[in-house]
């Protein structure tokens, strides 16, 4: 071992972040882009079912909570694209791989949004999960990620409180309402649990991931919170969770669930999930269809900074 | 539900309003389908601003009517017909240079709409003004430096962009069709035109844009409730679920 791993070493030891500068082993920088452009994919792509209801939002002030949801979507992928632009990779690397699928993104992003009751659900129960894990990210060993996740996961906790007003305004308002509710959580609950990936038993990262203290705690384990958090809101709501299994343990104080459908879910991992090609189709227009755009942008400026010169 | 009218005033700002209205619904379109990521987070910035806008002259309107009906029953409740829009801000998002003509067009147009507002004797409107000029500026910015971009890009950039300018300027013509109520409440009706038509034709001339003569068409006027096509179509998206579920509550 040479002098810049045990430096490595020790500062992952002495729970210190990893900066930019600072040697790293290549798998520990190439685990840290794999895992933060997936994040940042998720955000952007997470854009899309959101943005399926935009133009319909019921409200001028639920369309404007809704746009600006989005917009800051936006922005945490912005900024987690710079993230790992910091570990060596270029925007436009990771746009072809998102492209060509070599990069993943959540696969919750892959189920439609069919009712405005899924604007409810998305905010409460996939940001619900996604603040779970972050909040845990933000100890995460590389410090611009570590940064990132403080901030993002205040915009986030507001995104949860903007997805369960709206849960709370269908649940308590008219039976269509109320019925449209009860529809988005059943569609949405096991999708979500499932967003916090495998079993610890089956996950493929694990070990490693957690010995350089990228991931802090794990799968299960954050699932878990999850489920304890979330279980009392949807009695609250007066909503059923879509579990018949599912009973509380006195002695553990914990929420236990029925099996999850892994079937499903690695299904929509690898491809064929009910919007997986909808999404990349999306994405991949929306870039090529104002190439001719980015192209006069890039030839004005050239134009311009030759006057100057 | 019927929308009704009462006060001048009030007939006059909503030709105000649902311009903003209409153009912030339009470039909401955007979101998620902009050429990167930077710009999909600019125009969802500007179609803010024009929600608010259109929010905010919205509860003038309800306040001078006696709070008859509210913000979101003049969005969401009223016919094609009903709607008091130019026809600039209707017309789609065919591709970018669309988009960022019809904003810099309308830009312009509300930067001296606003600025002759805020002489206003409505004191609600007035402070509206101040914050909304601000907004402008920052809009005004955007569109125009795309214009530059576009009109002196690339060959084909440049074409887009004559394109979208030559089937847009068919809208502008009845913007300037003033009458009595615009001369009651704009304070200078003839500088509207002027500062428009100078700023355009200065932006196009620096761009390598040509304005073509258009012929007067025969076009029915916004300021009587006429529209294109696309109207109806925005509109049946944009109210689909209060007028679905007409007794449902929403935030």
């Amino acid at each position: 071992m040479d002098k810049f791993e045990q430096a490595f070493n020790q500062i992952i030891e002495d729970d210190l972040k990893v900066e930019p500068r600072d040697w790293m082993p290549e798998k520990y920088r190439q685990t840290n882009i794999r895992q933060i452009s997936q994040h940042a994919h998720s955000e952007i792509i997470g854009m899309q079912p959101e943005g399926n209801w935009l133009l319909r939002a019921p409200s001028l002030r639920s369309k404007q909570v809704l746009l600006a949801k989005i917009q800051d979507e936006a922005g945490h992928g912005l900024y987690l694209y710079s993230v790992a632009e910091t570990l060596g990779i270029s925007r436009q690397e990771m746009n072809e791989q998102l492209h060509n699928q070599t990069a993943k993104y959540s696969s919750i992003f892959n189920y439609p949004t069919v009712t405005w009751a899924d604007m409810g659900a998305v905010g409460w129960l996939v940001d619900g999960a996604a603040i779970v894990n972050q909040v845990s990210l933000q100890r995460t060993s590389y410090g611009p990620y570590a940064r990132a996740m403080v901030r993002i996961c205040k915009e986030e906790s507001f995104h949860q409180r903007q997805g369960y007003e709206i849960m709370c305004q269908m649940a308590f308002g008219t039976a269509a309402q109320k019925e449209m509710a009860q529809d988005a959580l059943n569609r949405f609950w096991e999708p979500a649990l499932m967003m916090f990936g495998p079993h610890d038993a089956d996950s493929v990262h694990k070990g490693q991931s957690m010995a350089w203290k990228i991931k802090r705690e794990s799968n299960d384990h954050l699932r878990q919170r999850f489920i304890d958090r979330t279980v009392p809101q949807a009695e609250y709501l007066g909503l059923t969770i879509p579990d018949k299994g599912l009973k509380f343990n006195e002695e553990t104080g914990h929420y236990e669930t029925s099996p999850f459908n892994w079937d499903e879910f690695w299904n929509v991992v690898n491809g064929n999930g009910p919007c997986n090609q909808e999404r990349l189709d999306h994405h991949k227009k929306a870039h090529n269809d104002n190439r001719w755009v980015r192209e006069a942008a890039e030839a004005y400026a050239e134009k311009t900074e030759a006057q100057v010169a | 539900m019927k929308i009704t009218i009462e006060n001048n005033e009030a007939k006059f700002l909503f030709r105000i309003a649902d311009t903003s209205l209409i153009l912030a619904q339009r470039m909401a379109e955007l979101c998620s389908n902009a050429p990167f990521l930077e710009e999909d987070i600019a125009i969802s910035n500007c179609s803010l601003d024009l929600f608010g806008r259109a929010e905010e002259l919205y509860k003038i309107i309800a306040t001078i009517e006696g709070n008859k009906f509210t913000p979101d029953d003049y969005v969401f409740r009223r016919n094609e017909r009903e709607f008091f829009n130019i026809k600039l801000v209707e017309q789609p998002n065919e591709d970018f240079a669309w988009t960022i003509t019809r904003q810099f067009m309308h830009d312009v147009w509300a930067k001296e709409v606003f600025t002759q507002l805020s002489s206003s004797k409505n004191e609600e409107l007035v402070g509206l003004c101040s914050k909304v000029l601000k907004e402008i500026e920052y809009s005004l910015l955007h569109s125009r430096d795309w214009m530059y971009r576009l009109g002196l890009g690339t060959e084909e950039s440049n074409k887009r962009t004559q394109d979208a300018i030559d089937h847009l300027l068919k809208y502008v013509e009845e913007i300037f069709n003033f009458d009595d109520l615009d001369k009651e409440y704009f304070s200078d009706c003839a500088n509207i035109e002027r500062v428009w038509q100078e700023e355009i034709n200065r932006v196009f001339s620096e761009i390598n844009i040509e304005r073509k003569e258009i012929q007067p068409l025969s076009m029915r006027d916004f300021r009587d409730g006429f529209h294109s096509e696309h109207i109806g179509h925005l509109l049946s998206i944009m109210q689909y679920l209060p007028r679905a579920y007409p007794d449902a509550k929403w935030s």
